[in-house]
């Protein structure tokens, strides 16, 4: 896998703006991606996003980039995969009734393995009010067999590591990757330290080096991603939404079937524990411990500090992604503690994953909340100690 | 001093410059002063007149969550306004506001300075700088952040046409509370 650092970019200089800045959530992410590489952006306007095309189209003509605002979300997604399989670093954002628009373009990418970062900044109640509830449809929202990848920054500085980490993974595994923001921290202004541009690793995808009479656009180890065409060098590939098999043609044979949509799953499911990031705070005592994902887990840090000083050793796992599920670090923490409270802003959804990880090993209490407002810290402590004695 | 973690609410209505004041504040706070600074809002879809809010947390470590329950520090510049953050104001916070926009006090408040920004800022001939006028008084009243950092945000962040009846307007604001010897020092309260 070809291994670079953000001062092999062009235009590096420009790209990468070090040094310490008060930004607002929305406009690190674009920084995150312009960091990371990012040639192409294609995004119709929806709040709370807007932000978003409105830096890219001041920062992407000033790295070469390209600038297109979609004529809706199919156009800006379906434009998003022609680029990126044109050989381009490309993102696109939305927001949740947006993201649902993009459902049938996201499917496709994942089947042409197209790696496409998506920005999706969650709302909710059509307005500007603050939700996690999109969680699964980030997951399953497009028809099809398939693996998401899904970061969860929780500050205005994760927006931007966790985007720059986004494109590595889609590089990494060709595949389409979803930044889960939220309006919290998308509209939040804070501090961002960006690091010197030779201290920020890339990861390109793996060309192939095979003549083009050679070359199978879609030939790849059982669980593996297979190596990119240079465009316009003489490799003819069909990049179909349809079974296809390794030459790119599409065939309905029930093996060519099979085998395409075990290794599209596969080649995410097998490094499942290299994709997976979590933190634990406070966990090598703790009694109980809250999981919390994107901008819950800062009141949910706060709250075992709160638990901690009142003598309830309260410990924090921090999901740094949601998908797919950092599954060993569930099972791990659900035999280590006696009950996991599931923090997050919507109905309670994330819990049934993590009640499926833990077994029953532990019990798991779900402490959603869906009123268009985070967690305060309180509120977490509060429904943590009501179910202690 | 304000001492930290500062919770600072800056109200008023749209159009006062209420959340240009808490970025210039959190931004100075952040890139000149090396402290941690988070800036929430909300405001109404009118474009003028609407209530509106500006939150800001600076401390000297990570901030973790980004809306602070109760502030130590409520700054306001309309009435409407004023009676509907008041109560987000801890027992001894540190009420400042705009003794010709709010003219009806509904709680006591132990540490209240009253500062004229928006009479100061006409007098300027400008009264759409009493933000600054504002910004200038809490840095030397409150030790925010320093008359510096603040003036080398306000040539970074503000159209150059205004920098200079910015600098004033801070001027006039720290001018004011030496004048009328207001100065808040919290750890002098505790002792």
């Amino acid at each position: 896998m070809a291994n670079i650092k953000a001062t092999d970019l062009p235009a590096w200089e420009k790209r990468v703006q070090s040094g310490v800045h008060f930004m607002l959530g929305n406009y690190a992410l674009v920084e995150g991606a312009i960091s990371a590489g990012c040639d192409f952006f294609a995004g119709y306007p929806i709040t709370p996003a807007n932000e978003i095309s409105e830096r890219m189209s001041q920062r992407l003509p000033e790295v070469g980039g390209k600038f297109v605002q979609g004529e809706d979300e199919l156009c800006s997604i379906y434009a998003c995969a022609g680029a990126a399989l044109a050989g381009g670093k490309v993102m696109t954002a939305t927001a949740s009734a947006g993201f649902n628009y993009m459902q049938e373009g996201l499917g496709y990418c994942y089947t042409v393995e197209a790696p496409v970062v998506i920005a999706n900044v969650q709302r909710c109640r059509g307005e500007n009010y603050a939700s996690q509830a999109d969680v699964y449809q980030m997951r399953y929202g497009a028809s099809g067999d398939y693996e998401a990848i899904v970061v969860c920054p929780s500050s205005v500085q994760e927006l931007y590591d966790y985007t720059i980490w986004a494109f590595n993974l889609a590089e990494t595994y060709r595949n389409p990757v979803i930044v889960m923001s939220e309006t919290t921290i998308a509209l939040m202004r804070e501090r961002l330290d960006i690091p010197q541009a030779g201290a920020i690793e890339l990861f390109n995808r793996r060309y192939t080096t095979l003549p083009p009479q050679d070359y199978q656009p879609f030939a790849a180890a059982p669980f593996g991603c297979p190596d990119a065409a240079p465009l316009a060098q003489g490799y003819h590939t069909i990049y179909s939404l349809n079974p296809h098999n390794e030459m790119g043609s599409i065939d309905w044979d029930p093996d060519e079937f099979e085998r395409l949509y075990r290794r599209v799953c596969g080649k995410i499911q097998e490094n499942s524990d290299k994709i997976c990031r979590t933190e634990r705070y406070d966990l090598d005592d703790a009694e109980a411990a809250i999981v919390a994902y994107g901008s819950e887990v800062r009141p949910a840090l706060e709250a075992a500090r709160m638990a901690r000083e009142s003598g309830y050793k309260l410990g924090v796992l921090k999901l740094c992604n949601i998908w797919p599920v950092p599954e060993q670090a569930l099972r791990e923490l659900s035999g280590q503690v006696g009950t996991i409270y599931a923090v997050e802003m919507n109905n309670g959804k994330y819990v049934r994953e993590i009640e499926r990880c833990a077994a029953g090993k532990c019990a798991v209490v779900s402490v959603p909340k869906n009123r268009g407002l985070a967690h305060t810290a309180r509120e977490i402590y509060d429904a943590v100690m009501r179910g202690v004695k | 001093m304000l001492h930290y973690p500062q919770k600072i609410s800056l109200c008023g209505f749209g159009g006062q410059g209420i959340i240009l004041s808490a970025v210039i504040l959190g931004t100075a706070a952040v890139t000149c002063g090396g402290l941690y600074a988070v800036q929430t809002q909300s405001y109404g879809s009118e474009a003028r007149g609407g209530q509106c809010q500006a939150e800001l947390i600076i401390d000297n470590k990570p901030i973790l969550s980004p809306i602070a329950e109760k502030k130590n520090l409520l700054v306001a510049l309309f009435q409407t306004a004023y009676e509907k953050y008041i109560d987000d104001l801890e027992e001894d916070g540190v009420l400042v506001i705009d003794p010709q926009l709010v003219t009806r006090q509904t709680r006591k408040v132990a540490h209240t300075f009253e500062v004229p920004a928006t009479q100061i800022a006409v007098d300027l001939g400008n009264r759409m700088a009493a933000n600054m006028v504002m910004l200038g008084f809490l840095s030397q009243c409150l030790g925010t952040v320093s008359r510096e950092d603040l003036r080398a945000t306000v040539e970074k962040q503000v159209n150059p046409r205004f920098v200079e009846l910015n600098f004033q307007a801070l001027d006039a604001g720290i001018a004011y509370a030496k004048e009328h010897h207001m100065h808040y020092d919290g750890e002098q309260e505790g002792a």
